[in-house]
């Protein structure tokens, strides 16, 4: 794999993820790629950017460090996000974004854990979950402080591995584990409420045992205070962020419109979209 | 064959604090004796397969060796998704052990009889697959599952069949046969996996004929197979499980690039139990008791080996 060219810097204190900037790399490598999910990776913008500017640690910027916190993608349609944050990390460069999807390259269109700085290979749903589960007692067992976060869908909540994991996870305590739903409202075929009805995730997960706090998903403040709350409120239990979002937040004519989980760019809807994030001198 | 797996789990758990034995809630008396002497690495994960093997998988990742037992049914065969893409794909090394593979759990129907497991774990790349056929392959198996340090399926069928081995084998060499009876060459000679080596054996005795056990289906050797059918007028592979993609599909992949040869395979039909009984019925309603086998085999020396096979009846 010819992926990573590790600066050693420390992204923690980096004034860096500004999520319209991320929101740029996506509609580039998608408009590269001539590909699809550009909602999908949207609604996650802001979680993905606080968790990796104020939470996750890489010991010297390494994503195979053995200390590392996890960050499992298990919605793996929402990958170019994290491509974005991966590429702020000088993980990616810019021919990563540019040869998205090109034949021979590395990329693909869903988490593929070959790929340092992926931890999980997935797009097939229910199956990241399960693996950060097992890392996560893996970390325990070792007494470690390493944390582990899981992003599912609200649509990846169909599967029932999900709901075995959530089981294993409260039996445990693992209190290094948390749960992150893009609660978005849509899945593939519509919205959540018309497909398979979720109810009160919140309650959900508390019963199940998780510690669980409902957040908007597009407010960076409110996830760090929601992130630190939840690792502050006390041992033995598995957290849960309910993060209510909009698929394909940022740019308004995707915002909430279910055909932008399969549209691809044309030349006037990248530049539409382009000038949609308001960054500037992004006029095209 | 059951005390053979559960002290190699138990010596292999001793010698190394990072192996768990990880089960969906099956293996009752099984692991008694590893419950009691490592109960710190023994996790019952409840009823969820699926979770269970992802689970192990990202156990895995961060240094342990996941042994996942489970009904052959289940592991592989419910999870076999989570082994391609949370397992395999990144060679990771997981243990999956499927029990009661076959027809042990004959007189419970369907749900738990597994005759696809084999078929199902060799397409996965780079996936390992096991099948011994008695206690000391069992031995030998568990401490080949454990140094291939990556993903191994380990097949266990019907246990009670009896020794094939007069006593403990050479460690495994993946994909080597291991020749259990030297015979005729000028007959057919006789390759089986798991429980279907001691009716080999015993057909093999009354004719004479040559026997390989294959407790390492995947890979397999072609130098192996190409050798066996040298030594032979044509081969015959024994397994309880299906004649697609198992054990005969595996050896005529071979024959038919590197050797020809006629082969004929002996498994389960396609098709689904029909009705309810011991394991030595369900044999007989499979075509697989000794008597059918002994019938087709016949059959099949007349057929490829007709001279000799007349030296025989004289």
């Amino acid at each position: 794999m010819s992926i990573v060219a590790p600066p050693a810097t420390d992204n923690r204190n980096a004034p860096r993820f500004a999520p319209a900037k991320m929101r740029r790399i996506v509609l580039e490598m998608a408009y590269a790629g001539s590909t699809v999910h550009i909602a999908c990776a949207f609604s996650i913008i802001e979680l993905i950017t606080v968790l990796y500017r104020h939470h996750l640690r890489y010991p010297g910027n390494d994503p195979r460090a053995e200390g590392r916190d996890y960050l499992v993608l298990s919605k793996g349609h929402g990958v170019m996000a994290q491509y974005a944050c991966m590429h702020e990390l000088g993980w990616l460069d810019d021919s990563h974004v540019q040869c998205y999807f090109k034949d021979g390259s590395d990329l693909k269109g869903l988490s593929d854990s070959r790929v340092p700085g992926l931890e999980v290979t997935s797009g097939s749903l229910g199956h990241g979950f399960s693996v950060g589960v097992g890392v996560a007692m893996g970390l325990q067992r070792k007494r470690t402080e390493q944390k582990v976060y899981a992003i599912v869908g609200d649509g990846e909540l169909n599967e029932g591995p999900i709901w075995e994991g959530a089981l294993v996870a409260a039996h445990h305590k693992m209190d290094n584990l948390m749960l992150i739903v893009d609660k978005n409202g849509f899945q593939a075929m519509g919205t959540t409420d018309d497909v398979l009805a979720l109810g009160d995730l919140a309650a959900k997960f508390s019963s199940f045992g998780f510690e669980t706090l409902e957040v908007d998903g597009h407010d960076e403040v409110a996830i760090d205070t929601a992130i630190r709350r939840l690792w502050a409120s006390g041992p033995s239990k598995p957290k849960a962020l309910i993060a209510h979002t909009v698929k394909g937040k940022g740019v308004h004519f995707m915002e909430s419109d279910n055909r932008w989980h399969y549209t691809r760019l044309n030349a006037q809807t990248f530049a539409d979209a382009i000038n949609a994030l308001g960054l500037p001198g992004a006029s095209t | 064959m059951r005390e053979a797996f559960s002290n190699a789990l138990v010596r292999l758990a001793l010698a190394d604090p990072k192996v768990l034995l990880l089960t969906g809630d099956h293996g009752y008396a099984l692991f008694d004796e590893f419950r009691k002497r490592c109960p710190d690495q023994y996790i019952n994960a409840g009823i969820a397969e699926q979770n269970m093997v992802g689970m192990a998988a990202g156990l895995a990742r961060v240094g342990f060796r996941p042994f996942v037992y489970g009904l052959a049914a289940f592991v592989p065969i419910r999870t076999v998704e989570q082994i391609k893409l949370d397992v395999a794909h990144d060679s990771l090394p997981v243990v999956l052990l499927g029990d009661g593979a076959g027809f042990v759990y004959s007189h419970l129907g369907t749900s738990h009889q597994s005759t696809e497991d084999i078929a199902c774990t060799r397409a996965i790349p780079g996936l390992e697959v096991l099948s011994p056929a008695d206690r000391f392959e069992m031995t030998a198996s568990m401490d080949r599952a454990y140094a291939a340090n990556g993903p191994v399926y380990l097949r266990m069928g019907k246990s009670d069949r009896g020794d094939v081995h007069a006593g403990p084998v050479d460690a495994i060499s993946p994909g080597r046969l291991l020749q259990i009876r030297a015979g005729r060459a000028d007959l057919p000679g006789l390759i089986a996996t798991g429980s279907m080596t001691r009716t080999a054996l015993d057909l093999a005795q009354e004719r004479d004929l040559s026997v390989w056990s294959a407790p390492s289906l995947k890979p397999l050797s072609v130098q192996d197979v190409c050798a066996a059918a040298r030594n032979s007028s044509g081969l015959v592979t024994l397994e309880e499980h299906s004649v697609l993609g198992g054990l005969g599909a595996a050896v005529t992949e071979i024959t038919s690039e590197h050797q020809p040869t006629r082969v004929l395979r002996i498994g389960v039909p396609d098709r689904f139990s029909e009705h309810c009984g011991t394991h030595a019925y369900l044999l007989r309603e499979h075509g697989l008791d000794i008597d059918s086998v002994r019938a087709r085999l016949h059959a099949f020396c007349q057929d490829t080996a007709p001279t000799a096979a007349a030296t025989l009846t004289a």
